[in-house]
């Protein structure tokens, strides 16, 4: 029983991270129909953005006080990836606004790889996985359950609340706000929301700029959580994220979260009790995506698809 | 690497990345500047064309005259190979400077001749523009700065500046009155000797460019990190003298005599390939990596029926590669196989075909139902859950992280195809007898492409590419044409998974990750979706590249990234872009109209736009 | 006097296909003015480069005598001209009043609220179900949020792309009683319609579209009167 509640415990905090990402995978794909590939690249440089703002830029005497730095960091970490998702929009996407479908999608692939790239050359030591600082919010509590002993970290916590607090914030937002009604009525009827007088690509870089921001945060969250990031995150998070935006429904605020907590807890569910353990876990979670995809491709509570040319 | 703490304040550094970011801005902004200026001015000005190329033959002969920084080869650390080249050879010039003499030579010609000069012009201008910017660029970049082209203490090196002003002259000469003149047409009415002779005499041409690219600057790697300037540099001219033989009509013409012979051309073509050992890229290394380069462009021209007449792009296409491998792998007796069985290896290849394409319509069969984007993450999922399958040694078919080693080399005849062959006299490298199979392995793969292409099943292909409902409208069972193209795809990855198999020893999982998807994709997109010819030239663009620039291995990704990302922006179509294709990438014809307009709206209350896939 | 819009020599093409050839014509102030023709002469079209949704090859559309063919759809309706395109195109996912609030989305003054109080007024079925969503309301009720949605913008210039679209009689005569309404209230209105009786008994001038050009033009009236009007729209011989 408690290894059963441990693996739920990590779980919804996997889950609370994937939620994160797929928010800005839902929203862009929401917005014009593309599946930002590169966006699980955006949260892995959210990650080093902020291990760079707390090694390069905090000054050593604020780098102990966890309430100083913290903030900082998720401050570096989330303009840092807000700034390249807007750049990539802007330079890569909204040339391709109306070209041909495989066109962004294939862009998409290739800023993905560069961005990976520039990481691992750029950032001095990321060949390898980069240690993040441990020295604070690193509590953890255990508490007994039936059989054993159950930990769950301080990290773990702010995960799962960061995720929740963002989504409601989020949701909120879009659906009470003048800029939120006009990112809706972009994504149901792009024309149509021009002759209401919304600007499309202040909306689209709006998006983008949310989505950005969530994944910077996410980026400081797993480093906090996990103690290291890795450019590899980006690739396996990004597909994790994507799955769960699918599994949700694609579109969806709600969705978003709540596949991601699925995912999550399929992931370390399916590590623990099915066969193959961790070496197959990836696979449960892509399998699911295909069937998702094949026999549901609209998710739990996505609208069908638009059509686009 | 450095360590973090040698790294300044993380401010001054952050500073230099917005500088060195605000320089290249500033170039950008400067070159559009200059460009949306000079071209309205040109284009109302038609007579200024024979000036302007006159001008720029002129300034590239001196700039080829003239002192440029360059490098003798393997002698020593950088600045000391860093010597000017000054005018004392004039009628003995190499190299980039005497591609640059050439060019100048040729754009004053063209201006006097009755040829369409303009087009012939901006040809040439762009292959100055690159071997400027290569012989500018390389010297600044791997020598360290501007002080690089300076190099000999006061003389400074104008002669590559000098190129580049020539470049940008003979661009503007072709801009001159703002239209290109037509492209000639050649009467390819000619008789059918005289049309042999041309073909025999092109292909064998083009056979001594390849071997003279091959060897250009010799081989890359740490004692020779020239190889890679001197590679571009040329790469730049011959697109320069190809583009001014197309603008006259010369490749159109041959183009269309070999459309009218094409099994004459086919035969002289698999010929003249198997000449390239005879020629001086006859070398065990260009032999190995003309093999790779025939492994990719197989596969890739497998996954070109996926993606380039089917319009349905698979990310995880690579798994077919390596499943093909593990089954020839399985039967060929290697020591780790898990099936005890060794069977010859063209009956092995056929096996591993078939399973591929068997693998291949399981990963189309959701083709069914999930469309477009969603279809391109199926595929992904697939190529993932193949590489862990693979990894975990699964059935303990794969050796997983172990991997399957010692597969033992093809061999006919008693002649294992890793060593070298001796005909009469002639010693030939090692590796050659496997640059043979790979040769009839591509010229089959093409022979199936070309054929299926052509035939009612390629035409139903292309219908769903363009557009799926319209062609199951029209009576094409969609479905079964979607998997038989993920079928036959995969059946010649397989094939060429049993090949790479026994040529590199060892099948790993590694070798078939996510990112050789992409290269796969990469050279498909390159070379021109839907196109045979741009397959190859894709593929072995992106395996000779990396061979020439070795010292630049750990950008690969990055510039494949970048290669993407540019051609989808400025060249969709491809190098080599498929005659009949429309529109799935090539947006033609729409001067500004969003394409969403074309939709027909169906309008009925509630929620007009669900459509159901 | 310059008339509020006026429309020169307007040629638009899809790629190769030019939908609009040569059309021209000019809307007065307070004035009704229809557009009339044959399905696919262009007329949508038309509108849709008004609003900026398209761009013109060539001619000239202007604003009170100032050209707004290169502004963005945004800009354009803050100058003042509404569009309520073809086929409603209401946001079916949304509640009536979000619909309206999306029509005053570049308003930044106080009225808003007013205004949609009047639209609820215009058309007391819209204020009864103002929280359900737009896409479960009968094809007339949807056309009344249209035209209340861009009514929201204060526009001076509203263009209506076949308001009678698939409604039935009736309720036709109800969306045209409420245009006359609206110009009695002093918006200019610019309507497109293929019910050419309804719309040129209502117009101060009418134009006819034929294949991407304006061939007739004249009072509501007299096109009304005209024989080769009859016989091409109004399906007498």
């Amino acid at each position: 029983m408690a290894t059963l509640l441990q693996q739920l415990i990590n779980g919804l905090v996997l889950g609370g991270l994937i939620a994160l990402i797929a928010l800005g995978y839902t929203m862009v794909y929401g917005i014009i129909q593309l599946i930002n590939f590169a966006h699980g690249e955006v949260f892995m440089v959210g990650g080093f953005a902020s291990l760079a703002t707390y090694r390069y830029f905090l000054p050593p005497s604020w780098r102990s006080d966890w309430w100083l730095a913290l903030p900082l960091m998720a401050i570096g970490g989330a303009v840092v990836a807000v700034v390249l998702a807007v750049v990539m929009e802007r330079f890569a996407y909204r040339p391709l606004r109306n070209a041909p479908r495989l066109a962004p999608l294939i862009t998409a692939l290739g800023v993905s790889v560069i961005l990976k790239e520039v990481v691992r050359l750029g950032y001095p030591g990321a060949t390898a996985p980069v240690p993040f600082p441990r020295a604070f919010v690193d509590q953890q509590y255990r508490f007994e359950f039936f059989d054993g002993t159950v930990s769950i970290g301080s990290t773990a916590i702010l995960m799962i609340v960061v995720s929740i607090i963002g989504a409601i914030v989020l949701q909120t937002y879009i659906s009470r706000s003048r800029m939120g009604r006009a990112m809706r009525a972009t994504a149901q009827d792009p024309d149509t929301a021009r002759l209401m007088g919304v600007n499309p690509n202040r909306t689209i870089v709006l998006t983008f700029t949310i989505g950005g921001a969530l994944a910077g945060l996410a980026g400081v969250l797993y480093g906090i959580h996990i103690t290291n990031v890795d450019t590899e995150v980006g690739f396996l998070y990004g597909i994790f994220a994507f799955t769960a935006a699918v599994l949700g429904g694609v579109g969806s605020i709600k969705g978003a979260v709540i596949g991601g907590f699925a995912i999550g807890l399929i992931k370390t569910l399916s590590g623990q009790y099915f066969p193959g353990g961790t070496q197959y876990d990836l696979v449960w979670i892509f399998v699911l995506l295909i069937v998702v995809l094949v026999f549901r491709p609209q998710g739990l509570f996505g609208e069908p698809e638009r059509v686009r040319a | 690497m450095k360590e973090w703490n040698e790294y300044p304040d993380g401010w001054v550094w952050l500073g230099q990345i917005l500088l060195v970011g605000a320089g290249i801005a500033a170039v950008v902004l400067l070159v559009r500047l200059l460009w949306r200026v000079a071209t309205p001015y040109l284009a109302e000005r038609p007579a200024l064309d024979r000036p302007l190329g006159i001008a720029g033959g002129v300034v590239a002969i001196i700039g080829a005259l003239l002192p440029w920084v360059t490098f003798v080869l393997n002698d020593g650390p950088y600045p000391d190979k860093a010597t000017l080249q000054f005018f004392d050879s004039p009628w003995a010039l190499s190299g980039f400077r005497l591609h640059t003499l050439i060019i100048g030579v040729l754009a004053i010609a063209v201006v006097f001749l009755p040829l369409p000069r303009r087009r012939v012009l901006r040809a040439l201008g762009w292959g100055s523009i690159g071997i400027a910017l290569v012989n500018i660029l390389f010297p600044i970049i791997d020598g360290g700065g501007f002080g690089a082209i300076t190099s000999d203490g006061e003389s400074f090196a104008f002669g590559g500046i000098a190129t580049l002003i020539a470049a940008v002259l003979l661009v503007f000469a072709a801009k001159a009155g703002g239209v290109l003149e037509p492209i000639p047409h050649w009467k390819s009415a000619v008789p059918t000797l005289v049309a042999y002779a041309v073909l025999v005499v092109s292909f064998v041409v083009l056979l001594l460019v390849v071997a003279m690219l091959l060897n250009s600057g010799g081989q890359g790697g740490v004692g020779n990190p020239y190889a890679g300037p001197i590679f571009l540099s040329l790469l730049a001219f011959l697109a320069g003298v190809l583009g001014a033989l197309h603008a006259i009509g010369l490749t159109t013409w041959i183009s269309a005599l070999s459309d009218k012979h094409k099994w004459f051309s086919v035969i002289v073509l698999l010929v003249v390939a198997l000449a390239l050992p005879f020629t001086e890229a006859g070398t065990d290394y260009w032999m190995t990596t003309a093999a790779n380069i025939g492994v990719y462009a197989a596969t890739a021209i497998g996954l070109n029926i996926v993606v380039g007449l089917a319009g349905l792009l698979d990310l995880g296409y690579v798994a077919f590669l390596g499943i093909g491998a593990f089954v020839a792998a399985n039967f060929s007796g290697a020591a780790a196989a898990a099936v005890g069985i060794e069977l010859p290896f063209v009956v092995a290849a056929l096996i591993a075909a078939v399973v591929a394409g068997i693998f291949g319509a399981v990963v189309g069969s959701p083709t069914l139902r999930v469309r477009g984007d969603y279809l391109a993450i199926v595929t992904l999922a697939f190529g993932e859950i193949f590489k862990k399958a693979a990894q975990n040694n699964i059935g303990g078919l794969t050796g997983g992280a172990n991997a399957i080693p010692n597969v033992p080399p093809v061999s006919a005849f008693g002649q294992p195809f890793d060593q070298p062959l001796t005909i009469g006299s002639v010693e030939l490298p090692s590796g050659v007898l496997y640059y043979v199979l790979i040769i009839v392995l591509v010229a089959l793969v093409m022979v199936v492409f070309a054929n299926l292409k052509n035939a009612r099943i390629g035409r139903a292909w292309i219908a769903i590419r363009e557009d799926e409902d319209a062609a199951r409208a029209m009576g094409i069972k969609t479905g079964q044409a979607k998997i038989l193209a993920f079928l036959i795809g995969a059946m010649l990855a397989g094939l060429a998974g049993a090949v790479f198999a026994h040529k590199t020893s060892t099948v790993a999982y590694d070798s078939f990750q996510f990112i050789e998807s992409v290269t796969l994709l990469a050279a498909v997109i390159l070379g021109g979706m839907g196109s045979i010819p741009g397959a190859v030239l894709g593929a072995a663009l992106l395996l000779v590249l990396p061979e020439k620039l070795r010292e630049f291995a750990d950008y690969r990704l990055m510039l494949f990234g970048l290669a993407l990302v540019l051609i989808m922006r400025f060249r969709p179509q491809g190098l080599v872009p498929d005659r009949h294709r429309r529109a799935e990438l090539a947006n033609e014809g729409a001067e500004g109209v969003p394409i969403e307009e074309l939709n027909v709206h169906d309008d009925t209350p509630g929620d007009s736009k669900a459509v159901t896939r | 006097m310059t008339a509020l819009l006026e429309v020169r020599n307007l040629s638009v093409a899809y790629g190769a296909i030019e939908a609009v050839r040569d059309v021209s014509f000019s809307v007065g102030e307070g004035q009704i003015v229809s557009l009339i023709g044959s399905n696919g002469a262009g007329k949508t079209t038309t509108l849709r480069t008004i609003s900026g949704l398209l761009r013109p090859k060539s001619g000239q559309i202007l604003l009170e005598g100032k050209p707004i063919d290169a502004l963005a759809a945004h800009t354009i309706l803050e100058r003042g001209v509404a569009h309520c395109p073809e086929g409603r195109r209401l946001f079916g996912r949304m509640t009536v009043e979000e619909n309206l609030q999306l029509g005053a989305y570049v308003r930044k003054d106080s009225g808003v609220a007013a205004d949609m109080q009047r639209v609820y007024e215009l058309f007391p079925v819209l204020g009864q179900r103002k929280t359900q969503k737009a896409g479960l309301f009968s094809g007339g009720e949807q056309q009344m949020l249209a035209i209340g949605r861009a009514m929201m913008s204060r526009p001076r210039l509203l263009m209506l792309d076949e308001p009678s679209m698939g409604l039935s009689p009736i309720m036709t005569q109800r969306i045209f009683d409420t245009i006359k309404d609206l110009q009695a209230q002093g918006t200019t209105i610019l309507l497109v319609e293929q019910n050419a009786l309804a719309a040129l008994a209502l117009s101060d001038r009418g134009y006819v579209v034929d294949l991407g050009r304006t061939t007739l033009e004249g009072p509501g009236h007299d096109l009304l009167a005209d024989e080769r009007v009859r016989a091409a729209y109004l399906g007498e011989g």
